[in-house]
């Protein structure tokens, strides 16, 4: 390369990866994502970039990545400036991103989704050369997944782990990770950030998006924050506190609830929101599940003859690795998939066999783990996806069954307030939502419905330390008036918190109920990991 | 909280932007016309037409006066429902093919209304429901086979087209025809026929029955549950099924609803086509309504108020055609209108070309922003 760069703006000189210079970027339908927004990589560091949901953060990384063209500004390397028209070019220019909504092909198996992310024109696929660095990389990242299963077929955690080793088998100097733990247990979490921590020493630039402040503090070297598409701070993780990191996280008009979140999960006690959660009042029972058994897309036996009871006023938790039946369970639950065998109940009435809408009668709501897949109609408005499920309510239909689109809007429109959802108005499609909003959607959709049983699955998935307490509070205080809630969660701390009974799920089956109190996270480890613990 | 506090002049900028992104469907739609028509100047200079001539004698032939203008909508009438049967069901999620087959139907049912005497327009309103329920039975065949037994729509349409063509072919020789007149069926009874709108053209009052059909359609699909359902099943089977929503439902309404359709493109093409009001043996009034349809509703966005200019705009390009062949030193022939219909749907399909839209737009930008820089100095290298 030419070493005659001789700009004189350029003070750190050639000390960069890459630079992203005053870039703005504006969207067809005039959202904002991003002003004046200056950022810069450097080898050999990982850099956090936090922000709000909607801050612009997978904006700033798609350009970065050569997804999206900046309306405004530019990229530049040592080089000069660069400008990819496909992420195939930046992937040879060396950037790799790990994209908060995957890119995968469903029908592929793991391997040859990793195998295509290598194509080239006219070079033959190698699935065996690919296989073989698969499996080297999953035993060195400690990801596993299932190498020949259609990724469709498996659970969201799954996928996420699929994603992370298609790029991170891609020799890439920078790579660019979209909430990629989201779905990762902490084992998985430490493990992957064992290996990034590596690569960083390598020489690698790294970017890491996440929500949860305590990764921020154990891996990243420097942070970079954005609020509403600015960046507000670029500090190196060494001259900030907690407490001004915090501050950087939520905004300075820290409302207490977010400032309350971000005091307690910077503390080292695993269970800190149970702290303002009142003793459960256990009412009736709500669900009642028998010997159940559920058959798998890959598994004969998903679920293996589980048992249990959740009942009203009560957070009942399902802790576990993603993939080991958490999935059929729940769509076992809510009539998206047949029972083998066994019985369900709901206030007493058979489930089972019933298609979702006669389960939703009967007082559910589900927050499904693939917001993509099963949440969102994603070309649909904003307000078309607020009543799905619900859109045959009363309340939204008038004669003829012509849907009320004044009632709806009214009704999006207080959900946008209450869950504080970003978006231009009713009618932006769902897919111009920001990952976090998308996520809000959903739950403010079903937890609007004040059911008299909530089944979530990952329900503050993406979500800002912000939000992600608010809806915390939400399923708290649903719980004490009354409600019945499962929650499937990969997030330790999140279901030892809130649960007031924790199952820990191995291979379709329950390693232990058991309270909170009773389990240290060593333990749920192994348990988790299929080893029992005796006493 | 939204992040729309910009500088009022920023605003109106993405005004201007909102409302060109908004009109993108309709403009690549027309940049599609476009192309199909230099595609067909291309063909009919390479064969030693004169292409100016031909498409200034389509364009006078297609809304040049009063009476090209009736012929066109005439034209346009039939496809108007035809398109809908194949939009309806692609917004559920298939590909109904079989327009074309049900149009058969529905015609062939129409013209048993002569059979009986009702007074004038109780009888006219018979006939409309025996084409629409004809060719919506006549669409169950390929949706139950779907539904039971996981037949792909595409094959099955195409095989019920072929029935009902020959059906229609028996029916018209043997069980309708008219005795006095063999080569056709019997004719519609005055008191059944679609009134005339305008004397001496093909033009009745079909059309309003079209615009109107129509417009239910848009009203069922995009104000109605049960048209919320059918969209959501068809852009998200998974997610719409998570809401409750039966896809079989949906599934088999959209097939009815569409079968409709193309049963009333049977009555206006026999009920409301003077001067025969009647089919003739060999069908050469409805051959490949059924298929142009296809052509109107890709390029009408699949929606219905889309669908009825395009229709108009096909019905144009059909009636005009027929006045291109017969012109003066240069005459074209009428198959040089499919072509350009075919290039049409073609540059439709093709992604590059829409894709061409916003490069333009990019291209366009990127010069007035040079523009207004006025060359900076190079910044790169040196
Ligand atoms: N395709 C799009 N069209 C229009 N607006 C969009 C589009 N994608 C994102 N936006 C808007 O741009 C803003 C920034 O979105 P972005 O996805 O970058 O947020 P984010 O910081 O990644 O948030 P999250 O933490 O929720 O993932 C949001 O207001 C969002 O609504
Ligand atoms: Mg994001």
């Amino acid at each position: 390369m030419s070493q005659t760069s001789n700009r004189s703006d350029t003070e750190k000189g050639d000390g960069y990866f890459l630079r992203a210079e005053g870039i703005s970027k504006i969207y067809s339908d005039g959202t904002v994502a991003l002003r004046d927004a200056t950022v810069e990589l450097r080898p050999g560091e990982i850099v956090g970039l936090l922000g709000e949901n909607g801050a612009g953060k997978t904006t700033l990384t798609k350009i970065l990545s050569g997804l999206l063209p900046p309306t405004r500004g530019r990229v530049v390397s040592p080089r000069g400036q660069v400008k990819f028209a496909s992420p195939r070019e930046a992937l040879d220019f060396g950037i790799g991103m790990v994209h908060q909504h995957f890119a995968l092909v469903g029908t592929f198996t793991a391997v040859e989704n990793v195998a295509l992310s290598h194509e080239r024109p006219f070079v033959p696929l190698t699935l065996s050369a690919t296989r073989e660095r698969l499996e080297g990389l999953m035993a060195e990242s400690g990801l596993k997944v299932p190498l020949d299963v259609p990724v469709e077929k498996l659970a969201v955690g799954e996928q996420q782990r699929v994603e992370i080793l298609k790029v991170l088998s891609q020799n890439v100097n920078l790579l660019i990770l979209d909430e990629p733990t989201s779905v990762l247990t902490p084992l998985e979490v430490d493990e992957l950030f064992k290996l990034l921590r590596r690569l960083r020493d390598e020489g690698k630039a790294i970017v890491l998006i996440t929500h949860k402040l305590k990764e921020v503090g154990s891996i990243t070297d420097r942070v970079i924050v954005l609020r509403k598409g600015a960046v507000v701070g670029d500090v190196q993780m060494a001259e900030v506190t907690k407490e001004e990191l915090a501050q950087l996280m939520v905004g300075k008009e820290i409302g207490t609830r977010a400032a309350q979140a971000v005091e307690l999960s910077t503390d080292a006690i695993p269970v800190p929101i149970s702290r303002h959660k009142e003793e459960a009042k256990r009412g009736s029972g709500v669900l009642h599940v028998e010997n159940l058994s559920v058959a798998g897309d890959t598994k004969s036996k998903a679920v293996d003859g589980l048992t249990f009871d959740v009942f009203g006023g009560e957070i009942f938790g399902i802790a576990g690795v993603e993939g080991n039946g958490q999935t059929e369970l729940v769509e076992a639950l809510t009539g998206l998939r047949p029972a083998m065998e066994g019985t369900a109940t709901i206030h007493e009435k058979n489930i089972l066999g019933l298609d979702p809408r006669q389960i939703y009668k009967l007082g559910v709501a589900h927050i499904p783990e693939d917001r993509w897949v099963l949440g969102l109609v994603l070309p649909f408005t904003l307000a078309e996806n607020a009543i799905l499920g619900v859109h045959r309510w009363e309340e939204f239909r008038g004669p003829l069954s012509i849907l009320r689109w004044g009632k709806i809007n009214a009704h999006v429109r207080a959900l946008m307030e209450r869950f504080e959802i970003q978006a231009t108005g009713p009618s932006a499609p769902a897919k111009s939502l920001s990952g976090g909003n998308q996520q809000k959607l959903i739950v403010g959709r079903e937890l609007a419905k004040d059911p008299a049983i909530v089944i979530a699955s990952q329900p503050t998935r993406g979500l800002d330390v912000g939000a992600a307490q608010y809806i915390r509070d939400t399923l708290v205080e649903m719980r004490d008036r009354g409600r019945a809630i499962l929650l499937v969660s990969a997030d330790l701390d999140e279901v030892l918190a809130l649960s007031d009974r924790v199952a820990i799920m191995y291979e379709g089956k329950f390693m232990a109920v058991a309270r909170p109190e009773e389990l240290d996270r060593q333990k749920v480890g192994m348990l988790m990991g299929g080893v029992g613990v005796k006493g | 909280m939204t992040t729309t506090d910009v500088r009022p002049r920023g605003r109106w900028v993405r005004g201007v932007h909102r409302t060109l992104t908004g009109l993108h469907p309709a403009l690549e739609s027309v940049l599609a016309a476009v192309v199909g028509l230099l595609v067909g100047a291309v063909l009919m200079y390479i064969w030693g037409y004169d292409p100016w001539r031909a498409y200034w004698a389509l364009l006078r032939g297609a809304f040049g006066g009063d009476y090209e203008i009736a012929s066109s909508i005439a034209r346009g009438v039939p496809l108007i429902f035809t398109a809908l049967t194949f939009s309806i069901c692609l917004r559920a999620g298939m590909f109904n093919i079989g327009a074309e087959g049900q149009m058969y139907i529905g015609a062939a049912a129409a013209v048993c209304v002569a059979y009986f005497q009702l007074p004038a327009g109780l009888h006219l309103f018979v006939g409309i429901l025996f084409a629409a329920v004809a060719g919506a039975v006549w669409s169950l065949g390929p949706a139950l086979l779907k539904l039971t037994r996981g037949v792909s729509e595409v094959i099955s349409t195409i095989m019920f087209n072929w029935i009902s063509r020959f059906l229609v072919f028996y029916l018209v020789a043997f069980v309708l025809v008219d005795p006095r007149q063999a080569q056709r069926t019997v004719r519609i009874p005055v008191s059944a026929r679609f009134p005339i709108l305008v004397q001496g053209t093909d033009l009745s009052y079909a059309v309003f029955m079209a615009v109107a059909f129509a417009l239910l359609v848009y009203v069922v699909l995009w104000h109605t549950a049960v048209g919320y359902e059918v969209r959501a099943a068809g852009l998200t089977p998974t997610a719409a099924r998570y809401g409750g929503i039966s896809i079989k439902r949906t599934m088999l309404l959209s097939f009815a609803l569409g079968g409709v359709a193309a049963g009333l493109a049977g009555a206006a093409t026999t009920m409301g086509l003077p001067p025969t009001f009647a089919i003739i043996s060999g069908l050469p009034e409805l051959m490949n309504l059924g298929f142009d349809g296809m052509a109107v509703a890709m390029v009408g966005r699949n929606h219905p108020i889309g669908i009825l200019f395009a229709a108009l705009f096909f019905g144009g390009l059909n009636a005009g055609g027929r006045v291109m062949q017969f012109y003066g030193s240069n005459p074209v022939p009428l198959e040089m209108v499919r072509v350009v219909m075919g290039a049409i749907v073609l540059a439709m399909a093709i992604p590059e070309l829409i894709r061409l839209f916003p490069a333009l737009a990019e291209a366009g930008r990127g010069l007035a922003r040079t523009i207004a820089r006025r060359k900076p100095a190079t910044e790169e290298g040196a």
